[in-house]
């Protein structure tokens, strides 16, 4: 029989939490209830407070020990839109705390949500559940239980004073016995990328870097890659959660930096994961030198969308009348790395092409992870779909948003087990099943750089 | 580090070059032995993406010989460490690999191998 437990999630990408969720209880192989959030979960949940079922209590562990976004667990006991409604829960649930009142050393915090509550009447709260008659000592340093009770407000940033949270006025209450402390949100400041060896100014932060290695379900034995790896971020997470990581960048400058050791190894050295960086490549994914497809249990990455950093490709932007007769002619220095002529690469033509390039090289069953940018004004969800294949499935969609645009971490899942040749990367036919329709994400540098004005400036 | 496994994996791909394009020969190679932790599961999971002959020739060209020429149906923990080293333990980090097809020569420079292509390999 399921038990409920009570979520606390930190206060930061509201989005990501369910999706998170959904691949560590996955990655474990255990269930994860939502029966009192009804059929659209993944969307309706921004609030920081869940009340979530789980088969076994060392669930609680495992989630707290991976996912990014949990603050603790909570043995939950009782709810209410006031304290009445909550202690006449309360009572009713008195099987499942009956057990620590005879001689149980505790502790009893009292927390708000976008409120502080003052000392005073946080002792008045515990009183109020005086009727528990809990005998054992009151330990503030090594409890043997926590008990914890906390109230909801709603978000009052940017009200007039008088229109500000009033004590005591809040949305909801919850009540439960601390059983998992998030552990993995420390990792947070690990991942810190100005605390880190080698990095550049496209690097990703750490929180979404942990974040979309939980998305890949990186784990020990696993094979990932990293098509756009340029500094790595993305690469340390997943090889300290276990996984062996390939990656490759048409820029070699960006995963080698400037001293002899490359700069990912450094970095990945600092984290004690070197080992877990299976090769770094030079090549362009659109000319890649992978012998067959099926190698990759995951890939994971963050392709550049042209604001920073442009996607580029192998070609001229122009196309010569005879390429062969081109660098021949004049041969240059043997000390010289040639370094060929590219073209930009357009980003919805980008996106698609990873998308069928994922489908050739990943497992069945493996997962594809990325950030796509998109004009939040111009976003439609059909975007995401008109960029899918058969035999690819989109498991989750997790917006950041940074008002007039924003990213998606895109989540696929590989559905199919037959084989698929690799992409033609091929601007001339798209692979959009709908090339009627088109993406919000279509041009987004243009896009950027006006400013997201709807028409263009006189 | 061009470790073995990552030259089992790549294969020339210079436009129309589809016929005898792997295993790349090893050209000038230095190597360094970079000990790594020993994960059977995970040796085990690579073996499925493995091309054998090719592995057993190119731990060859660097001067291992411990893997048997045939692959064996049955695979101890011996044979798993074994081959634990010579995929993930013997890193190229300096030299070239060359296509046996079209010789074209991809440097491996500070254990980065360049894999890119010319314009006119291309097409």
């Amino acid at each position: 029989m399921p038990k409920e437990y009570l979520f606390v999630f930190a206060q930061a990408h509201e989005e990501f939490r369910v999706p998170e969720l959904l691949s560590i209880s996955d990655l474990y192989a255990f269930n994860i209830g939502f029966p009192r959030y009804g059929e659209d979960f993944r969307n309706a949940l921004v609030r920081p407070f869940m009340i979530l079922t789980l088969d076994q209590e060392e669930h609680t562990k495992l989630l707290a020990e991976r996912c990014i976004l949990i603050k603790s667990i909570y043995e939950f006991y009782a709810e209410g839109q006031t304290y009445k409604e909550l202690h006449e829960q309360n009572k009713m649930a008195q099987s499942r705390w009956t057990q620590y009142v005879e001689d149980t050393s505790f502790k009893f915090t009292v927390d708000a949500f976008n409120y502080s509550i003052g000392q005073r009447r946080q002792r008045e709260v515990i009183e109020s559940f005086s009727y528990m008659d809990f005998m054992g000592k009151i330990d503030m340093k090594h409890p043997e239980i926590t008990l914890g009770c906390f109230e909801e407000y709603r978000d009052d940033r940017g009200e007039p004073q008088s229109n500000r949270n009033k004590d005591g006025i809040f949305n909801h209450v919850y009540f439960g016995r601390l059983v998992a402390e998030g552990s993995a949100r420390s990792l947070v400041g690990k991942f810190d990328v100005k605390k880190r060896e080698y990095f550049g100014n496209t690097s990703m932060e750490a929180e979404i870097s942990l974040l979309m290695a939980n998305q890949a379900q990186a784990s020990t034995s696993k094979l990932v890659y990293d098509p756009f790896v340029g500094t790595g971020s993305m690469a340390y997470t997943t090889a300290y959660f276990g996984a062996h990581v390939y990656g490759s960048d048409i820029d070699g400058r960006q995963m080698r930096g400037k001293a002899k050791t490359p700069g990912i190894i450094r970095a990945a050295t600092q984290y004690g994961v070197a080992d877990k960086i299976m090769d770094l490549c030079t090549f362009d994914v659109t000319h890649n030198p992978w012998r067959c497809g099926g190698l990759f249990d995951a890939i994971i990455t963050d392709p550049p969308y042209g604001v920073r950093a442009g996607a580029k490709r192998l070609g001229r932007k122009k196309a010569r009348e005879d390429p062969s007769l081109t660098h021949a002619a004049k041969p240059r220095p043997d000390d010289q790395p040639r370094v060929p002529p590219t073209k930009p690469y357009e980003l919805s033509a980008l996106v698609s092409d990873l998308v069928v390039l994922a489908r050739y090289l990943l497992r069945p069953g493996g997962r594809l992870v990325f950030f796509l940018p998109t004009v939040t004004d111009e976003y439609e969800e059909v975007d995401i779909y008109s960029m899918l294949c058969e035999g690819m499935e989109v498991i989750a969609n997790s917006l950041q948003d940074f008002g007039s645009w924003g990213r998606r971490l895109i989540t696929i899942r590989k559905t199919s087990t037959s084989y698929h040749s690799p992409p033609a990367f091929d601007n001339s036919s798209p692979t959009q099943p709908d090339i009627s329709h088109i993406p919000a994400h279509k041009d987004f540098r243009e896009k950027y750089f006006q400013g997201f004005r709807k028409e263009s400036p006189p | 580090m061009v470790r073995l496994i990552t030259h089992n994996l790549l294969a020339c791909h210079v436009k129309g070059c589809t016929t005898n394009n792997f295993p790349l020969t090893f050209q000038d190679v230095q190597i360094e032995l970079q000990e790594a932790e020993f994960n059977p599961e995970f040796v085990r999971n690579l073996l499925s993406r493995l091309d054998w002959a090719a592995l057993v020739d190119a731990a060859k060209q660097v001067g291992d010989t411990s893997l048997p020429p045939e692959e064996p149906e049955m695979m101890d923990d011996d044979l798993l460490k074994k081959l634990h080293h010579v995929l993930l333990e013997i890193h190229v980090i300096e030299g070239a690999m060359t296509c046996p097809n079209c010789k074209h020569v991809y440097p491996i420079s500070n254990g980065i191998p360049n894999m890119l292509l010319a314009e006119h390999e291309i097409g």
